[in-house]
């Protein structure tokens, strides 16, 4: 049987890679086309609009294509193709503690040179190591390589010593597990958790001043080894929103985990269409919020929300004000449009299937659209300052007087454009598989990806529309 | 290969609303549908069918099969009309169509 189907994934594959192919050729021509304007080069011949005009063209167009695709065991045997690695075995219990260990090391060294390391942002390793090599590149790898966070996670070997000593000290140890979050609450309190830390991010000046980050970072490590202790496994399930974000990056990667623990290959996105989110609540929301968070971040970044923004903090609104309420109406914003179409899709496929379970069934379409995003939006800040963190990581306490950064060629607008594309385009073979799981027949299950192409259309549209936008500094703040 | 399929269950995820009758139910999981159409189309996809479930399963198919005929035939000529109206949309708004 393994082999028999082993031997069938490989002729799927092969047709699989001719559709990737022809998609992204779809993709490619279509950024080709508007590239330039996107940057800061050359041509203004072409104009934004019809570069994010486009954009929505590319996604329409892409599912009008997958809907010739009707054979289900072929799909089938794209999504579910894998390349079995060792399993893990012995030498992961040997290397995750190490790991774990070296991990928290770092953590240590984060706290120590952003209270005590020199101050000049493009020197410091604090700053360097959390903001480009961490959020920008560390979660770059969890979508396209795969999610490697349980085995590094820093706040890991405290809790777990935590843990051991609690057994021998009774003091410490009625503490240990001796709360629980509340069913109910689901996963909100990672949706919360979030929101919040996007909003500490945008509005304090925590990406330029070392010291602050390490009081942040400080603060949150003790948060988050008390919380784990006291509410156990939970925390990092339910609550901690850091390890929530790469669980759900981790999904889309190539690299997955199987249940019996050994590592496989399988194509990107693929394994979105096997495990349909948890059914608990918050769920959807946190997807929603993802894919909410870097597209905020983007968006108080450009010149208009400097525009829009002015003339309310000159009538006497507090600005803080302003960006918590846009943070939290976008993502109500977003979370609506989503709800709205799922209630849709119970009608276009004329189904008995509720709108909750469509709304779950469905949200992990919305993972390769994140991380479509979030490559356009970091990937240039990430290669500008790579080679700083490389040269400061050498000798974090005593930094060289001057570091390098890597200017960015005109074309790379481009390779901005095409990210988000193509995680556009993998959402739609993600939902467009998921359909066909959920609705029998064929003619059902491609009218039900109505509704979400327009969301889709939506979402690319307003993405596009950010990315291309000149950078402009956050004012106020 | 059903292994890999997300799991749905129908007592949680479908809900009939007050005051309908569905038109059809599976036989063998208790879903309900819309339509004899797509009860038809499940009992053939998700379940071992009887031989007049099977011949019915096979009926709908046929149907499926025609009816999809006629979507793909707009589906490309959509997809045609898309890609020459972008083409045109490029070249008036480059300054050499007009």
């Amino acid at each position: 049987m393994g082999r028999a189907r082993l031997g069938d994934g490989r002729r799927w594959g092969r047709r699989a890679v001719v559709v990737v192919l022809a998609t992204v050729a779809l993709a490619g021509r279509a950024a080709a086309h508007s590239g330039s304007l996107g940057g800061s080069v050359a041509s203004a011949t072409v104009p934004t609009w019809l570069t994010i005009l486009t954009g929505g063209i590319v996604v329409g167009g892409s599912f009008l294509f997958t809907t010739l695709l009707t054979d289900h065991e072929a799909m089938r045997g794209v999504n579910w193709w894998r390349l079995g690695l060792l399993a893990p075995g012995r030498l992961g219990q040997v290397l995750v503690p190490l790991l774990r260990l070296g991990a928290f090391g770092v953590l240590l060294l984060v706290l120590a040179t952003g209270f005590a390391g020199p101050q000049t942002p493009t020197r410091n390793f604090a700053l360097l190591l959390v903001w480009v090599g961490w959020w920008a590149g560390y979660t770059a790898t969890t979508y396209l390589v795969g999610s490697t966070w349980s085995a590094l996670n820093p706040w890991l070997a405290p809790v777990t010593l935590l843990r051991r000593v609690g057994e021998r000290v009774p003091s410490l140890g009625r503490a240990v597990g001796s709360r629980s979050v509340p069913d109910r609450w689901g996963v909100w309190p990672a949706v919360a958790g979030l929101l919040a830390l996007v909003f500490l991010e945008v509005v304090s000046p925590v990406g330029q001043d070392p010291q602050l980050l390490a009081a942040v970072v400080l603060g949150y490590s003790l948060v988050t080894v008390a919380g784990a202790v006291v509410v156990g496994e939970a925390w990092f399930e339910r609550v901690d929103p850091v390890s929530r974000v790469f669980a759900a990056y981790g999904r889309v990667a190539p690299l997955q985990r199987g249940e019996d623990g050994g590592l496989s290959i399988r194509l990107p996105a693929t394994a979105l269409t096997e495990d349909p989110l948890a059914d608990r609540a918050g769920e959807v929301a946190f997807v929603v919020a993802l894919l909410w968070v870097t597209t905020y971040d983007g968006l108080v970044a450009t010149p208009t929300w400097a525009r829009a923004i002015t003339p309310l903090v000159e009538l006497g609104v507090p600005a803080l004000l302003v960006y918590a309420v846009v943070l939290l109406a976008g993502f109500g914003a977003f979370f609506a449009v989503y709800r709205l179409a799922a209630g849709k899709v119970r009608d276009t496929a004329d189904t008995y299937v509720t709108t909750r379970a469509i709304e779950r069934w469905f949200a992990p379409a919305l993972l390769p659209i994140a991380a479509g995003y979030h490559l356009a939006h970091f990937l240039g800040y990430f290669l500008g300052l790579a080679p700083a963190l490389a040269a400061v990581a050498t000798s974090p306490l005593a930094p060289p007087a001057t570091t390098l950064a890597l200017v960015l060629p005109g074309w790379f607008g481009t390779v901005k454009l095409i990210c988000v594309l193509g995680g556009h385009v993998l959402a739609i073979w993600v939902a467009h598989s998921l359909a066909f799981e959920l609705f029998p027949g064929v003619l059902a299950a491609i009218r039900s990806q109505y509704p979400s192409v327009v969301v889709m259309v939506f979402y690319t549209m307003s993405s596009l529309w950010v990315i291309t936008q000149p950078y402009a500094p956050p004012p106020y703040v | 290969m059903s292994d890999s399929a997300p799991a749905f269950r129908p007592a949680r995820d479908t809900a009939v609303p007050d005051g309908e009758t569905p038109a059809a139910t599976c036989p063998h999981c208790e879903c309900p549908f819309r339509s004899e159409h797509a009860r038809d189309l499940h009992v053939g996809e998700h379940h071992d069918p009887s031989e007049a479930e099977r011949a019915r399963y096979e009926a709908a198919l046929e149907r499926e099969r025609d009816d999809l005929w006629l979507f793909h035939a707009k589906a490309v000529i959509v997809l045609g009309v898309t890609y020459a109206a972008t083409v045109i949309l490029y070249m008036a708004v480059l300054g050499s169509f007009f």
